[in-house]
């Protein structure tokens, strides 16, 4: 027994603390680190059109950083700090009572509605999303003129659009989803009993939310702030799609000093400084929110005193406060109903838009021609191609709905079995279609639509694959083995979540040339390997950066709610390692991994910045390719291929659905997995 | 009623309202032909050479077949989708995959970030912006054995100065710059880039797009002025920077380059653009629902710009075969008159009166793609001078200002 033991334990002294993370820690120096510190170098050179890279490096000098401070940059920079501010403000405020009514207002069934009816509208492509703004907010549009009829607003119609307010709109619009999962999250793992104590000792319902419930989410509003202020502050291009010129966010100014004006020096050097002041600006924020308790706990004795004031005030009254509370309780609970079902329209309202303009007759996509036709659908799919791939799709779909159901009125098998019956159909189906459809390229029947939602679905599944296992090797070994490492490694998985995209752009799109004449991984990002390019390789690369960050943190959080004991316990018995790795941290983090994937996956689909820049003729995106075309007219068949896109991811979300619920996970538990807790 | 008058009194009518003529499908071919007979070649010695006449029989109609895959990197919806998609596959026998860059700058950044390795096989810059992309290796040389249309082309638009043999490139169409109005909003005619200035900064305040190049801003002071964009000299720099910044920012409320679709959503009452573009608008506003005839495009004087945008082979290209096939498909006449009713840019045909006379009679807004010689003798064309990169930084502290 000891004998056996032994070895085991002098590997496992030997072994260094990051061993785990070593793939990410790799991947990481090799496709962020160095590539950054280039673009990081290059804002100390100066800008030299001449060359194939912009930028002579044979004199170094700050002349760019000294350039950067001017009022020009902090008046941007000012205005995109604002914006994100009052964006994450008002997430967290229209988002705190939605996510508070599911987790302790409604029913088991109920929450797994209202958190799908959240999370759903995020897997329509966000840049779709953001240009379907453009409709109801359109002086000229139907609902500008509705307004005007009914005398709200002037002849001039609703004048949004090209302004901060817009821009400000739309940013709200497409991070809350990223503030309400968090939310809910913390507040679902409040252990009701804290709360009821609270009551029972004669805590009001106001007192009991503000000391008991809203501290215990502390770090779920925590990690919401991160999610979405993060990156708002580097998003630009809802500012470009709806803000015009007084919509100017930093991220764009940033991006145009890459591309228009080919100064990259200066472009590189605004970069660095906005990072440093993102983190600033973080490190503010956490040092407020550090500072409240002990606001709260030097305020302490008076608030207590006032409490208990009052307390003595109300009792006397006896029963009558129940009976008043009792009102008001359901008062509060259809105050909480209808905020939550009016922040779902919300959600809605631009998923609904692109539905119904894909049906639009007229030429582009923002204006509503007064008439339905299914035009673009028919310019979009292929008549006949679409007949075929539709009825052996449906037919094969069938046959396996209706073989499990015969199987399981006969109950010749167990449910075990006859549950799989349908996803296996559906992936048969899935397959059979690809093969006989080469993939469903010809499906779609104008300039490359089909392929870039292949390739959307390719790189972000590819790019997913990657970010969990690195995420989830890196995350076991954060919280299993810390160290000084660990802090290092934090801090790096820190700078690749605020590094603005177009500088990881950047850095990735000038950093695959110089590796190409490296053995092996050179030629993966030259030539491809199987049936995958070296445009989609790159992708891969470019996508699973900001992904893998976000699936480590989610394992880490995961894990640290866990104690040791359980591994400790398999070592004892004399499991190896590697054995008690797959049997036991595995199912443990097998949640967080799938949620981060969920995550991931839709980062990675509606990644458009990084991607633009580092994709390749056959390796075009769906964002990549709507991206260029908001600069001109949007058509309607953009809306038919998001529509086609949400179709398919949807299809496959609901696969996995159907997988976690054979693994026996609630629709309660699948979403708090989703943040990780 | 109108109508009837229309009909009582036709000949008074056709003189001024040319462009009302072309929206009426029914009178157009008639308006048509007075007004081309005005614009007609700029090259007067061209015309002479192909007799002036109906000459759809001159012209040369090799098509290569090719095969395989052409992806294209352009400017947005800048093609027939008919040529593009299935007239592609038919007749030239390749899938075309297409992506869109929003400015010059755009494609060069993306092309050097690729080294050579982007997979792209046709690029469309603009002429000026050539010899930069000969220059770092990103386009490489045609053969010309393999685009026998070449001289379908009307001489004046072959052999520009960014490339004198047409080593490099191939004029795909070219087009100027003007803006546009709804006159129900801006009531006083406009006919200048000083009115539009005014307007901007009068009744049209806060309610004013501009192009989004910074050459295309600075040079509509310099067209203002009756100066030449081109010119280097400093004091004008500066006061085009201090005009731009300090007087002039603060009313625009967006930088566009394609303000079609805006100006039917009603995001603008006036918006500088390009011809085509700006023809387009025409068809969106009817498409919401507006009036068409209260916007009126006028021609940016006492100069505006002539640009060229040119088909070239990146190198590298994966295909360069059907590259070339493709180029010269596009110079065949049927198809060249088919994109430019699609697009709204001239595509540079010789004798294009009588071509489009015979291939595309019903074209509306024709003043809007053809111009007349005395309009094209007041266009300039664009060099990429040292002061680019002051037009540039200009351009950045409009958009600073223009947003505080």
């Amino acid at each position: 027994m000891t004998a056996s033991v032994a070895p085991e334990k002098r590997w496992r002294l030997r072994a260094p603390k990051y061993a785990l993370a070593l793939p990410s820690i790799i991947w990481y120096v090799t496709f962020f680190v160095a590539p950054i510190a280039f673009v990081v170098l290059y804002s100390f050179g100066t800008k030299d059109t001449s060359q194939l890279v912009p930028v002579d490096l044979s004199r170094l000098s700050t002349t760019s950083y000294v350039e950067v401070f001017d009022e020009t940059f902090f008046t941007v920079f000012r205005a995109t700090v604002r914006i994100a501010i009052i964006a994450t403000l008002l997430c967290l405020l229209i988002g705190l009572p939605v996510a508070y009514f599911a987790a302790f207002k409604v029913g088991e069934r109920w929450r797994a509605i209202v958190l799908a009816a959240v999370v759903v509208p995020s897997f329509t492509s966000f840049l779709i999303r953001t240009v379907a703004w453009r409709i109801p907010l359109a002086p000229n549009g139907t609902f500008s003129k509705f307004l005007q009829d009914i005398g709200v607003i002037g002849d001039s119609g609703i004048q949004i659009l090209e302004t901060s307010l817009a821009v400000q709109l739309a940013i709200v619009y497409n991070y809350l989803g990223f503030m309400i999962l968090p939310l809910y999250v913390a507040f679902d793992r409040i252990d009701v009993r804290l709360r009821e104590a609270s009551k029972d000792l004669g805590a009001g319902r106001f007192a009991t939310f503000t000391s008991v419930t809203l501290p215990l989410a502390g770090p779920g509003i925590a990690a919401g702030v991160l999610l979405t202020f993060i990156p708002m502050c580097g998003d630009y291009v809802t500012a470009t799609v709806l803000g015009g010129a007084k919509g100017n966010m930093i991220g764009a100014m940033i991006a145009s000093q890459f591309s228009s004006a080919q100064n990259w020096p200066l472009g590189a050097a605004m970069a660095v400084l906005m990072i440093g002041a993102v983190l600033l600006v973080l490190v503010v924020g956490a040092a407020v929110v550090w500072l409240a308790p002990w606001l709260l706990v030097i305020l302490g004795p008076i608030v207590q005193q006032f409490r208990r004031r009052r307390a003595t005030r109300l009792r006397p009254q006896g029963a009558a406060p129940s009976r008043r509370w009792g009102i008001a309780d359901s008062l509060l609970h259809r105050l909480l109903g209808i905020w939550t079902t009016l922040v779902l329209i919300f959600l809605f309202i631009p998923v609904g838009l692109v539905f119904l303009h894909s049906f639009n007759r007229g030429n582009s996509f923002t204006i509503w021609s007064n008439a339905v036709s299914i035009k673009w659908w028919g310019e979009l799919f292929d008549g006949a191609v679409f007949l075929q791939t539709t009825l052996l799709f449906g037919g094969l779909v069938a046959v396996a709905v209706i073989t499990q159901r015969i199987l399981k009125r006969r109950s010749q098998f167990g449910a075990g079995y006859t549950t799989w019956i349908v996803p296996t159909g559906f992936v048969l189906a899935l397959v059979v279609n690809g093969v006989l459809t080469s993939w469903y390229a010809n499906l779609f029947d104008f300039a490359g639509i089909g392929d870039a939602i292949r390739n959307s679905f390719i790189a972000a599944f590819g790019a997913t694959v990657i970010a969990v296992i690195l995420g989830g090797t890196a995350g076991v070994a954060l919280a299993r083995r810390p160290g000084t490492w660990s802090t290092v490694f934090m801090v790096l998985v820190f700078l690749i979540l605020v590094t603005p995209e177009i500088m990881d752009a950047i850095a990735l799109a000038t950093w695959f040339p110089r590796i190409q004449d490296v053995p092996v991984v050179g030629y993966v990002f030259r030539e491809g390997w199987g049936p995958f390019n070296g445009g989609i390789n790159k992708l891969w690369v470019g996508q699973s950066l900001y992904a893998s960050a976000v699936v480590t943190l989610i394992v880490r959080a995961r894990l640290a709610g866990l104690d040791e004991s359980l591994e400790q316990a398999a070592a004892d018995l004399g499991a190896p390692p590697g054995r008690a790795f797959r049997q036991i941290t595995l199912p443990l983090i097998a949640s967080a991994m799938i949620a981060g994937g969920l995550l991931s996956f839709a980062l990675c689909l509606d990644n458009a910045v990084i991607s633009t820049l580092i994709s390749e003729a056959g390796s075009t995106t769906f964002p990549v390719a709507l991206l260029g075309a908001t600069r001109s007219t949007i058509k309607p068949f953009w809306g038919v291929g998001a529509i086609s896109l949400f179709v398919v991811t949807m299809a496959s979300l609901w696969f996995l659905v159907v997988l976690l619920r054979r693994g026996g996970a609630s629709a309660g538990n699948i979403a708090a997995t989703l943040t990780g807790n | 009623m109108t109508k009837q008058l229309r009909m009582l009194a036709p000949e008074s009518f056709r003189e001024h309202l040319s462009r009302r003529a072309f929206i009426q499908g029914g009178t157009a071919a008639a308006g048509f032909a007075v007004l081309l007979t005005a614009c007609g070649s700029d090259d007067a010695a061209d015309d002479a050479a192909t007799g002036g006449e109906a000459a759809t029989g001159d012209y040369s109609r090799v098509v290569n077949k090719a095969s395989g895959s052409l992806a294209m990197y352009t400017w947005g919806d800048y093609n027939d989708p008919d040529i593009v998609g299935a007239l592609a596959e038919s007749e030239l026998g390749v899938t075309m995959k297409v992506d869109y860059y929003p400015s010059n700058e755009d494609l060069i950044t993306k092309l050097a970030a690729g080294a050579g390795g982007s997979g792209f096989d046709i690029v469309v810059p603009t002429g000026p912006y050539v010899p930069q992309m000969i220059e770092k290796g990103l386009i490489q040389k045609l053969d010309m054995s393999l685009i026998p249309n070449l001289g379908n082309l009307d001489a004046a638009y072959v052999s520009q100065t960014w490339d004198p043999n047409n080593e490099y490139s191939v004029c795909k169409n070219w087009g100027s710059t003007g803006f546009f109005y709804d006159k129900t909003k801006i009531t006083r005619k406009m006919e200048t880039w000083q009115d539009f200035i005014d307007a901007c900064m009068n009744e049209g305040s806060g309610n004013c797009a501009m192009i989004d190049t910074a050459p295309n801003l600075c040079g509509m002071w310099y067209w203002s002025q009756g100066k030449n964009w081109n010119s280097q000299d400093a004091a004008d720099l500066d006061a085009c920077e201090k005009f731009l910044v300090d007087d002039f920012a603060q009313h625009i409320k967006a930088f566009d380059s394609y303000p079609s679709t805006k100006l039917a959503e009603g995001a603008y009452i006036l918006s500088m653009g390009w011809n085509g573009d700006l023809r387009q608008a025409y068809t969106r506003i009817a498409d919401a629902g507006g009036n068409p005839e209260d916007w009126v495009w006028v021609l940016g004087t006492p100069a505006t710009e002539l640009w060229m945008d040119t088909y070239c082979v990146a190198a590298g290209a994966p295909n360069p075969e059907a590259a070339h096939a493709w180029i010269n498909w596009l110079l065949v006449p049927e198809i060249s008159i088919k994109d430019l009713q699609y697009h709204g840019y001239n595509t540079g045909m010789k004798s294009m009166d009588s071509l489009i006379a015979e291939l595309a009679p019903d074209l509306q807004y024709g003043d809007m793609i053809f111009f007349s010689p005395e309009q094209v003798a007041t266009f300039q064309t664009q060099e990429i001078t040292p002061t680019l990169d002051r037009m540039v930084d200009i351009m950045n502290k409009v958009k600073a200002k223009a947003g505080a």
